[in-house]
């Protein structure tokens, strides 16, 4: 499906960027099938889910009972055109146009501030178009992936990553501006948490020194303090979370019925079709507790394959991070990484009692077509950044720098050395 | 230039390594966590589960009809009908105006009310309306909307309106009898409920089959036949209603019942009430049946079971005579006749009995503590407190299938009681106890029978849902209550005082020739709460029979504080005795003498 065709390379070739590196002359190979596959796997897995509990959420919702997969499978196939999008699309073009990205973003983003809340859309995080709904974050973690990526490399590349005039300020003020209006205006922590996460992994990995590292993430730990105890409903959610079966009855309650959802699982589980906490007694069973209903239906072994699903994912846009043919891409898979990645964990971490409720999706798996369509999207970019990945690991690439000038570009453009070895055509 | 990238980056991979490693280890940690979860804490966390999701269901029971004998063959005058819930889950109501429409058509009642309750928010189960027939409910069902939906529910209906209804009772909101019959025979009544014990969801709908799931279907309930005649009792209540207004009573008892097994053939209170609109009865003493729960200071008609005691020991024959100095000095207290007629004369036992002699009943006392004496002693209250308690069982509930039955008060023998000489002076015409119509009908029963005393009985059947009968055999609770002779020398002396209140100008106790009917009266002082008797308040009550060759019926009549022109028992509760004799007599429910 991906075999390169000759027109994406020549348009590769004519674009005129001022990072001669980039990409220009890098040797495609296959991509990465594996983390195509991961994702279908875990798509599939939602599908299963929310087929499955279908019933019992047109019960307490008053939906017909297809309702719920139609807009899913819906989702997942707009899932599989964005990541065609992004993994078609050279990465050049999105590095190119991440101006137009972010307007895009902030625009939907005013909008849904904008936009009047109602019951079911209590908070000002949706955009509400003809009957459907679009959750503007997503798309704001997306274009700030691409700028981020984008701000970083370019700082990388004239020496002034260091800086903090030029790189740390700019960075503090991205954040406060961020926080500003995803946790207080949205009142989305969770989101503003995945977002500030992203970020600060992008410039662990670009290589900020880790004294300015610190200083940064003293201040957002401060902030985050802050945006805590300002808010009483966030108070209430940590004081849940600390004494959970004391709240039971109360604001603990879904943190409770999610642990008995889980621990009644048991070993094997209860089987696709005979899981009961779907039926109105875990809230948000199709969302943000959809792990808890997995683990609930396929038990310890079930939980534990798809944690390795997971961790198998990651490991392998690790891999292709490691292996990414510039900075720019491997900021860019860093950041999916990282995105995911925590995503991931807050949502499981809450569903088994290591962390609070945050009201984020479970990657690929909940209900929700933002969240699916963005996910498969950051995914898409990956894919394309792997067929250009060199398969030298990290290690020999410092072995070989110290000796000679391995990574040294031809005049026009072609990096000499690693991309060449022998070992690495077994790949293609 | 190129060559700076990877000076720039040499610690780019490093850190990627570092925070892959950071995930997965994270992930390992979820990992364990699970395992503690899911395998370690499963138990605690199942046990969780199921106390939330598994519920148990009662399944109801079919509650037992209950029928009594009407003519020859048994009718039912309690039912059971299906009628109907209309309750909707607002979610699934999407058009609630058009709904409501629709459900008024059907069912009546204002349109933008229900409007309003299917829109509720926050709710998946709003009642609409209670009580919808069958056919309302058809078309409730035919309307095919998802968020409507019925549940069925038995309801007592009675055929007969509010008849009998304080010997019945009701059933409440919850299936269980209240008062009467459902109270006292509710266990057999009610059936045992079946029990569905189910995984539900959150509002408690059984799921699909999960093997936690259990259920025990019903046992219905059996129907009762009662002992009462519905002819018989139809007619008691019309007299009863018609005295009450006649007496000015504020409160009318009446029974008819079977001396030789106990039957309760009619029993009736009046004012009364409609069963099928108990929960609009405001005034709860209505629900009471006054004839086994409100027992009285009963007046002279006690006399026939204190000339019945003092013939059984032997103390007086039925035609001995005596002086009556038409006043008794008693620990300190005179006891004088309220009928104060004649003065200090010569007397006889018909004539204690007819002219109603306080002094007389004293005498008889007297006689039981030393015949030919004048003085009470320990050893006549000992054996009228036997009599009493032991062989009339006075003071005690019957047993009778009556919820609520009260017990009564036979004060107790206490010879260290230094007025205990007055006390029972005054017990032996009938004051200073408290006695249900019920006991004291059921103590005359057993001395008109000959000396069986039988536990008074409205249960004359009882058939199990397979249909198989279960006679209610007649129970008796004393044996040799008086020798069967003293009932024969009672008779007459009863049938005496019917025909001294003709002669005395009663014509209404006026029976055709071929039927004996005997009887007392009792005009009995009403005891006032702040102590002593009010003087200008009665209570009235007769007791006697009706019958051919022998007692067919026994009869008591209590009437509470009537207000007529003389004694409350000649004038309040005698007239009721004659109506119910001569509608016995006419409507042939008494076989004449042969």
């Amino acid at each position: 499906m991906f075999n390169g065709s000759r027109t994406s390379i020549r348009s590769r070739s004519r674009l005129n960027f001022s990072q001669p590196e980039l990409n220009n002359g890098q040797r495609r190979h296959k991509p990465d099938h594996w983390i195509l596959i991961y994702t279908l796997v875990l798509l599939v897995v939602g599908l299963v889910l929310i087929y499955s509990i279908s019933p019992a959420l047109a019960d307490t919702t008053g939906t017909s009972a297809n309702y719920f997969i139609f807009k899913q499978l819906l989702a997942v196939g707009l899932a599989l055109v964005a990541f065609l999008i992004t993994a078609k699309i050279p990465l050049s073009k999105w590095r190119k146009n991440y101006k137009w990205l972010m307007a895009a973003a902030i625009l939907a983003t005013l909008v849904a501030i904008a936009l009047p809340v109602n019951p079911n859309y209590p908070a000002h995080r949706w955009v509400r178009f003809a009957g459907l709904s679009f959750e503007s974050v997503e798309m704001l973690i997306f274009a700030i992936l691409i700028w981020f990526a984008h701000f970083l490399a370019l700082r990388i590349k004239n020496g002034s990553i260091k800086s903090f005039a030029k790189t740390v300020k700019p960075i503090l003020a991205a954040l406060l501006i961020i926080g500003g209006v995803v946790a207080i205006i949205q009142s989305d922590l969770g989101s503003t948490g995945v977002i500030i996460a992203m970020m600060g992994v992008m410039v662990f990995v670009a290589g900020m020194p880790m004294k300015r590292i610190a200083i940064v993430a003293s201040l957002v730990v401060g902030l985050g303090v802050v945006a805590i105890l300002a808010f009483p409903y966030r108070m209430a959610r940590l004081e849940t979370f600390l004494h959970p079966s004391a709240n039971c009855q109360s604001t603990g309650y879904q943190a409770c019925q999610a642990l008995i959802a889980v621990g009644s699982g048991g070993a094997t589980g209860l089987g696709l079709g005979s899981d009961v906490q779907a039926y109105g007694y875990l809230p948000e069973a199709d969302n943000d507790s959809i792990f808890a209903i997995y683990a609930e239906k396929f038990g310890f072994i079930g939980s534990v394959i798809l944690l390795a699903v997971f961790a198998s994912l990651f490991w392998r846009i690790a891999k292709v991070a490691e292996g990414a043919p510039d900075d720019f891409s491997r900021l860019i898979v860093i950041g999916v990484l990282t995105w995911i990645s925590t995503e991931t964990l807050i949502n499981i971490g809450a569903m088994i009692g290591l962390l609070p409720l945050k009201g984020i999706t479970l990657p690929f798996i909940s209900y929700g077509g933002t969240s699916v369509v963005f996910f498969a999207a950051a995914v898409g970019l990956v894919y394309q950044i792997s067929r250009y990945t060199s398969h030298v690991s990290s290690r020999s690439i410092e072995h070989l720098s110290r000796r000679a000038g391995i990574n040294d570009y031809s005049s026009h453009g072609r990096r000499i050395g690693g991309a060449y070895n022998s070992d690495l055509s077994g790949r293609s | 230039m190129p060559v700076t990238l990877s000076s720039k980056l040499t610690s780019g991979p490093g850190r990627i390594r570092i925070w892959s490693v950071l995930l997965v280890a994270v992930l390992a940690l979820f990992g364990l966590r699970l395992f503690y979860l899911q395998i370690i804490r499963y138990g605690h966390y199942k046990q969780a589960a199921l106390s939330d999701q598994l519920k148990q269901y009662q399944i109801p029971a079919t509650r037992g009809i209950i029928e009594a004998e009407d003519g020859s063959s048994d009718v039912p005058i309690v039912l059971n009908q299906e009628l109907y819930t209309l309750f909707a889950d607002p979610l699934f109501i999407k058009k609630p105006n058009q709904v409501a429409d629709q459900i008024s058509q059907i069912i009546g009642g204002n349109p933008s009310t229900y409007a309003s309750e299917l829109s509720a928010k926050n709710t998946q189960y709003v009642v609409i309306a209670n009580k919808l027939t069958q056919s309302q409910n058809q078309k409730i069902t035919n309307l095919q909307d998802p968020g409507l939906d019925t549940q069925g529910q038995d309801y007592r209906v009675y055929p007969d309106g509010s008849l009998a209804s304080q010997v019945l009772g009701f059933v409440n909101n919850n299936g269980v009898g209240e008062y009467g019959i459902e109270q006292a025979l509710n266990p057999i009544l009610a059936g045992k409920p079946g029990l569905l014990k189910a995984i539900t969801d959150v509002n408690g709908v059984p799921l699909a089959a999960s093997k936690d799931n259990t259920q025990i279907p019903p046992t219905p309930g059996k129907n009762i036949v009662l002992t009462l005649n519905l002819g018989m009792q139809q007619q008691l209540e019309t007299i009863l209603a018609n005295e009450y207004k006649a007496t000015k009573s504020q409160g009318l008892s009446a029974i008819v019942i079977n001396p030789y097994n106990g039957h309760v053939k009619a029993m009736a209170n009046y004012p009364t009430y409609n069963p099928a609109d108990y929960t609009q009865v405001s005034n709860q003493s209505l629900f009471q049946n006054a004839a086994v729960d409100y027992p009285i200071e009963p007046g002279s008609i006690m006399k026939t079971l204190t000339t019945s005691a003092a013939l059984n020991v032997g103390a007086i024959t039925p035609n001995e005579s005596f002086f009556d100095p038409a006043q008794w000095v008693i620990d300190g207290f005179t006891i004088h006749d309220i009928k104060q007629d004649g003065g200090a004369r010569e007397q006889n036992i018909q004539s204690i009995l007819a002219l109603s002699l306080n002094t007389g009943a004293t005498w008889m006392l007297m006689q039981m503590s030393q015949p030919g004496g004048t003085q009470i002693t320990s050893k006549g209250i000992v054996t009228w407190h036997n009599y009493m308690v032991s062989h009339f069982l006075l003071g005690q509930p019957t047993g009778i299938e009556q919820g609520y039955e009260a017990t009564g008060y036979v004060p107790p023998a206490n010879l260290g009681d230094p007025s205990i000489n007055l006390r029972y002076a005054n017990t032996a015409f009938g004051q200073g106890v408290s006695i249900t119509a019920i006991q004291l009908v059921a103590a005359l029963s057993s001395v008109l029978n000959g000396g069986t005393y039988y536990q008074p009985t409205l249960v004359d059947k009882i058939i199990s849902p397979n249909g198989q009968v279960s006679i209610n055999k007649p129970k008796v609770l004393e044996r040799n209550v008086v020798k069967p002779q003293v009932g024969q020398e009672l008779i007459p002396l009863m049938e005496g005082v019917v025909k001294a209140y003709l002669n005395g100008g009663f014509s209404f106790m006026n029976f055709p020739s071929n039927y004996i009917v005997g009887g007392k009266t009792g005009t009995a002082q009403v005891a006032s709460p702040s102590g002593g008797y009010y003087s200008n308040i009665f209570n009235g009550s007769y007791i006697g029979f009706v019958g051919g060759n022998k007692p067919q019926y026994a009869i008591i009549v209590y009437n509470i504080k009537p207000s007529v022109p003389g004694y409350a028992g000649s004038y309040g509760a005698q007239p009721v005795f004659a109506d119910i004799v001569h509608m016995l007599i006419n409507e042939g429910y008494i076989d004449p003498k042969s």
